[in-house]
């Protein structure tokens, strides 16, 4: 038996519903805007979307990356109209829940390399108030995106085989 | 990868690591970061590859513990779907010449 409340739950006819605060929603929407806007910069804070597929073969890679940035960038804006689009529906399908989860997963990407997260980050708390990260507010919103994907992850898995 | 300690991994013993076929010239190899959350791999490489929690699990924590795990193998354009696929979710994957 579970010993939390699930915020997102698979229903019989194969839709899910979420109990996420409406500012969840609102947030994916607000920073979905954001990184949509940044999509086409060549910035380094989005490398981790578009990573090398031939690490020690340039020419192979490049051949790749014409083709392949293209894709992950419209990929990645159809998530985004998919979540501004869906942001006030307590049900939704698995593929619209899916661009949830993607984009929540995402924006983590893009902040997690902004902040330079490291493993090691795992063991510092970002709540405690004796911490003067000046980064500490993007800090909180990496750490809630990352209790998102875990809740989408753990209701979308429901409908996974095992 | 991140842990997220809310929501832990049942983790059956690991099966002998026996994914790639020797007749398969190309791998493509998932790689350990410290932002995607470990469920979130296992979750992605069961949704791509229709791989068992089982199966997924074991390779995730390849990923983690060992630094990188080959997930699929086959043909160059085939290594190529699935690495855009994995990039597509935000994994970073990598593909090689299994010589």
């Amino acid at each position: 038996m579970a010993f939390f409340k699930r915020l997102v739950k698979r229903q019989r006819d194969g839709t899910y519903t979420h109990s996420f605060p409406a500012h969840i929603p609102e947030l994916l929407v607000g920073l979905g805007d954001q990184l949509d806007a940044a999509l086409d910069e060549d910035s380094p804070e989005l490398r981790r979307l578009f990573p090398t597929a031939y690490p020690n073969d340039k020419e192979k890679d490049d051949g790749y990356q014409i083709f392949a940035r293209d894709e992950l960038i419209e990929g990645r804006r159809e998530a985004i109209r998919s979540v501004r689009r869906t942001a006030n529906q307590e049900v939704l399908t698995e593929e619209e829940l899916g661009a949830w989860l993607a984009l929540a997963n995402d924006l983590r990407l893009v902040l997690g390399t902004r902040l330079d997260v490291s493993e090691d980050d795992d063991l510092v708390r970002w709540d405690d108030p004796e911490n003067d990260d000046p980064e500490m507010a993007l800090r909180r919103i990496y750490e809630v995106l990352g209790h998102v994907v875990g809740e989408l992850v753990d209701g979308l898995s429901s409908g996974l085989a095992d | 990868m991140g842990e997220l300690t809310t929501a832990p991994i049942e983790v059956e013993e690991p099966e002998a690591d026996v994914l790639v076929e020797e007749d398969l010239p190309w791998i493509v190899i998932v790689w350990n970061d410290p932002i995607n959350l470990m469920p979130y791999v296992t979750f992605v490489l069961q949704k791509l590859f229709g791989y068992s929690k089982e199966k997924a699990t074991k390779l995730m924590l390849d990923v983690h513990e060992k630094g990188r795990a080959v997930v699929a193998s086959g043909t160059r354009s085939e290594s190529e779907r699935d690495v855009h696929r994995l990039h597509g979710h935000g994994l970073w994957a990598t593909m090689e010449h299994n010589d």
